[in-house]
């Protein structure tokens, strides 16, 4: 193929303005799906990317377009996730075009995800298209959101365009341009192959599918392929591109963009950033930019019937294969029974696949407080990294502790920077710099501790600025701060699933909150409950159950005694289903419940 | 739990000695707001053909039970307020029960009966017809306790109830008393305790208030205009009624009821022993005795099954018209059920399980779980097992750990 031909693209956008959609269009217009096959959102494969809306995994479509010029192009547009947990597979996605379509919504105007994700573009030395979506609402804003990019991008308002991808109004312009302002790929048909993978996904009857970008020299059906990091050599069972559907092609070529399967079975194998090369005739260095995929937030997940536990590590196993980033590794917890401590790239990732563990595998999980991982220096000088807070050493052979802190981008209306800077300041944040991108958006950066920002830091964000506030954040590196382990105790016996490391000027609130939480969840017991959040040995903080005084059914009227005996049954399955910590039952709701971070009481 | 011998055949399956009869009569002058009971208001045309079609299911109940019908040891009539039906037509439904049944020389004859509706005319009617006691709903002697429960009748009406009663020559007098009830205070239940005390009934029940959704009550707690009644002061009205009723000599035999010992007074309590004037009807159900039940929504123990009618008056009356009992649902239980339910209503009563009673439902009187309820006071001392006072009022997780 004619390098001059091919233009390779990303769409940059943030959740709700309308990437979906505008993939949609460009698919009528070039006609790669036909009507009957059409449907909304064609892209979001998975069955949860269509219920969230939202993109999860990376996906690349061919398409065929006769420009203006008469000359046949082939466009490939390359989807990229929309979510903080996933930058590094951003940035991989990015790395595979050479330009993008900075998709903005006329009504919210730019987020910070978007202008992240834009940066990275930036950084990567794409052709930004700058387009205002959603003209056609009444309540669009097209000159204002042209002013706000046009601060960000230092380029003219006459180069932005409107469209709808609703009505379809505006995107032949944009398939005009695109071709126009896109550079072609360069690269070296010659040189040996190198194909950047910047997608990788685990089908059940092909095993680890590939999305790659050829960088250099081709790759051939059945031709032997080496990852360049991962190591392993195999055959290419096939090659090929989606446009959109899967078709087989002889081989890929430096500048085209398509599908591999290496054959292999796990994901772990043909990771994320990996350097497909041939065997035969290896490159001699991978492409730059792999990393190794890195757990920021860690929760311990444990089955709520002990008996599921083989089944949660079989679920465990079969969703790594497709999921590269998923850490885990087996713990026991004295409340909880047996269960993993699971490391996720974010909460995003951690909800996706709890979600996953309990619809695809039905199984029923308590999930408990995502925490992050710290640094601990020991009196000795060891270093320990810990990544479950009841793990964490008794603080006389602590020397100290460091937390992972982000470096946090806030977009939001100018109304509201004292609503974000006073949630930032209560969440430890350090205030960077603050910029204005029009005369109305602010944009605020702060120093971050990552541990502030998983506990409802968005939903706080969110509220506080009736939903105006968007952010985005990127790992800092690590900094010394004040912590404390808080301990809660049932009559004196600490459960280890409640602990939290947290800053000691929160310790007395968060104690509270659990103590107050906690009596309202355990259900009144034969005898007096202490309910008491600890540091070490001082108590902090304690709430008394008075014991049980009333549990009896009135008379049997009438003789009915089926109901009162059915009514009993259920009493007595449900004392099967409470956890013993020492005397006090704990019903499974209660675990549930109080381990909850949705609500802002703990914080 | 292991499970006890699989149920025989035949109406003795406890071997009780006991052989209840229950008639239902669902009407009422007006609802009560804390009633969930089948009970309808008004329906006066159907009263006089349901009497009728009572005595028709009698038979067709008897004729279940098989060729050898087992003596009769108690009957209760119990509603609604089945002293609306005239008290001819009672006592035809008993003279029917005694031709189809032998009945034991003592047997005890109940009929409720609301304060309201029982003039002495009505009290010799029924002793004439063969009743024995007489349980009348007082439920409160607080004048504004009866008005916030929606009871018609006033504090005086019950003593004048219980005089022509006591005139008539009834041999055995309840009162039935509820506590835990809006507008209801510390003081005015102890009043209402000594009121009911002082009329010289021989037993007497006290029930905590229990809000059942489809009553007005029910309603009102969720809509949020009452709040359901609280624990703690539901456990203190009931250790008042403890408290009282054993000072002035009556025995708690179970969770809600007390009677009066004539044979035993003056002699020390024994624990266990249940009072002479313990209502054996009630000790059918709670030792899990066979007895039939007659009437729209009554429900019957024969043989090993539980079965029950269904609650609508012209249901009933077009069932027995066709020559049918009005059948709603039933049930067989498994072993491993029977057991339970056998603990569940064996433990209501002071005397409980004694030890081969208890080892025969797997449970260990001297093991561990009975040892802590011990320690924790809701389990008395003894080779048995059998609750306390305290225990009582923890009836439901007591058995759930017994049986856990």
């Amino acid at each position: 193929m004619d390098l001059a031909r091919l233009r390779n693209f990303c769409i940059i956008a943030h959740i709700d303005h309308g990437k979906s959609t505008l993939a949609d269009r460009l698919l009528d217009l070039t006609h790669a799906v036909s009507e009957r096959q059409m449907r909304d959102q064609y892209l979001d494969k998975m069955e949860l990317e269509r219920e969230r809306g939202i993109t999860i995994k990376a996906n690349a479509v061919r398409l065929a377009y006769q420009a203006g010029d008469g000359l046949d192009y082939v466009l490939n547009l390359i989807d990229t996730p929309g979510h903080v947990d996933f930058t590094y597979e951003v940035s991989r996605a990015l790395a595979a075009c050479e330009g993008a379509v900075l998709l903005v919504d006329a009504v919210q105007g730019i987020e910070a995800q978007t202008l992240a994700n834009l940066y990275l573009a930036l950084e990567a030395d794409l052709a930004i298209i700058p387009v205002i979506n959603k003209i056609d609402l009444p309540a669009a804003q097209p000159e204002r959101v042209a002013r706000e990019i046009s601060q960000v991008l230092g380029v003219a308002t006459s180069e932005m365009l409107p469209v709808s991808a609703k009505t379809g109004q505006g995107v032949p312009e944009l398939l005009e341009a695109i071709v126009q302002r896109v550079p072609p790929p360069k690269g070296d048909l010659d040189a040996p192959a190198r194909a950047l993978v910047f997608d990788s996904l685990y089908d059940s009857y092909r095993g680890v599918i590939t999305y790659v970008r050829m960088v250099d020299g081709r790759l051939a059906r059945r031709e032997r392929v080496l990852m360049m990091v991962a190591g392993g050599t195999s055959e290419a069972e096939e090659v090929g591109v989606f446009a959109p559907e899967a078709v087989t092609t002889d081989e890929l070529a430096a500048g085209e963009v398509g599908y591999l399967i290496p054959g292999v079975k796990d994901v772990r194998q043909a990771k994320v950033g990996d350097t497909v090369t041939g065997a035969a005739r290896p490159a001699a260095e991978p492409l730059p930019g792999y990393r190794e995929p890195r757990p920021m937030v860690y929760s311990g997940l444990y089955p709520i019937e002990g008996d599921d536990f083989p089944d949660l590590r079989d679920a465990l196993d079969r969703l790594r294969l497709n999921d590269a980033a998923l850490v885990y590794e087996p713990e026991t917890s004295a409340a909880l029974g047996f269960g993993f401590r699971c490391g996720f790239l974010g909460l995003l990732h951690m909800d996706i696949v709890r979600e996953r563990l309990e619809r695809e595998f039905d199984l029923a999980l308590i999930t408990t407080a995502p925490n992050v991982a710290y640094r601990v220096t020991m009196v000795t000088g060891e270093t320990i990294m810990v990544s479950n807070p009841s793990e964490l050493p008794d603080q006389n052979l602590i020397d100290r502790i460091e937390e992972p802190f982000v470096a946090g981008m806030v977009l939001c209306p100018a109304d509201y920077i004292g609503a974000v800077m006073e949630l930032c300041q209560g969440r430890r944040g350090v205030l960077d710099t603050m910029e204005y991108l029009s005369e109305e958006r602010v944009e605020l950066r702060y120093q971050l501790p990552l541990a502030e920002i998983i506990f409802d830091f968005f939903d706080q964000l969110k509220s506080r600025t009736r939903g105006y506030a968007s952010l985005d954040y990127e790992p800092s590196g690590y900094r010394e701060a004040s912590l404390v382990k808080v301990d809660v105790l049932l009559q004196g016996e600490p459960v280890d699933a409640f602990s939290a490391i947290v800053h000691k000027d929160k310790a007395y609130a968060y104690g509270r909150a659990m103590v107050t939480r906690l009596r309202r969840l355990i259900p009144r017991q034969l005898y007096e409950v202490a309910i008491q959040a600890a540091i070490g040995s001082r108590v902090i903080a304690r709430e008394t159950i008075s014991p049980r005084r009333k549990d009896v059914l009135a008379k049997c009227y009438g003789g009915d005694v089926t109901r009162k005996r059915k009514l009993l049954e259920r009493q007595k399955e449900g004392k099967r289903r409470m956890k013993q910590i020492g005397r006090v039952e704990v019903p499974q709701e209660a675990f549930v419940a109080a381990l909850r971070t949705d609500d802002s009481e703990t914080r | 739990m292991t499970a006890v011998a699989p149920s025989r055949p035949g109406l003795a399956m406890e071997a009780t000695g006991l052989f209840g009869v229950y008639a239902h009569v669902p009407f009422c002058l007006s609802r009560c707001h804390y009633c969930d009971f089948v009970t309808y208001t008004g329906m006066e045309g159907l009263r006089r053909p349901y009497a009728a079609a009572l005595l028709a299911e009698a038979e067709l109940a008897v004729a279940a039970t098989g060729p050898e019908p087992s003596t009769v040891t108690s009957v209760f009539i119990g509603g609604g307020t089945p002293t609306l039906l005239p008290a001819g037509d009672l006592g035809r439904l008993l003279e029917r029960l005694r031709e189809l049944l032998p009945f034991a020389p003592d047997v005890e004859v109940t009929v409720e009966a609301n304060p309201e509706t029982v003039d002495q005319a009505v009290a010799d009617g029924l002793v004439e017809a063969g009743v024995t006691r007489v349980s009348l709903g007082a439920q409160s002697f607080d004048e504004g306790v009866l008005a916030a429960l929606g009871r018609t009748h006033g504090p005086a009406r019950v003593g004048q109830a219980v005089a022509a009663l006591r005139r008539a020559g009834v041999e055995a007098l309840n009162l039935d008393l509820i506590f835990g009830c809006p507008s209801e205070d510390d003081a005015s239940w102890a009043d209402s305790l000594a009121a009911a005390v002082a009329l010289g009934p021989d037993h007497l029940s006290a029930y905590a208030l229990t809000i059942e959704a489809a009553t007005r009550f029910g309603r009102m707690v969720a809509d949020g205009r009452m709040a359901e009644p609280d624990e703690d002061l539901l456990a203190d009205r009931y250790e008042t009624a403890c408290a009282v009723l054993a000072a002035s000599g009556w025995r708690h035999y179970e969770v809600s009821n007390w009677a009066r010992d004539p044979v035993l007074a003056g002699a020390p309590h024994r624990r266990g022993a249940l009072p002479s004037r313990a209502s054996r009807h009630n000790l059918t159900y709670w030792r899990r005795g066979p007895y039939l039940g007659l009437g729209a929504g009554a429900h019957e123990f024969t043989g090993g099954v539980r079965r029950w009618n269904g609650p609508g008056v012209p249901a009933y009356l077009a069932a027995l018209a066709a020559g049918r009992r009005p059948t709603a649902g039933e049930e067989r239980l498994d072993g491993e059920q029977a057991a339970f339910e056998l603990l569940a209503l064996r433990l209501r009563t002071a005397d409980g399980l004694d030890q081969a009673e208890a080892e025969r439902l797997g449970i260990d009187p001297t093991g561990a779980p009975v040892a802590e309820l011990r320690r924790a006071g809701l389990l008395a001392p003894g080779p048995g097992v059998a609750l306390t006072e305290r225990g009582m009022f923890l009836h439901g997780e007591v058995v759930a750990r017994l049986a856990a």
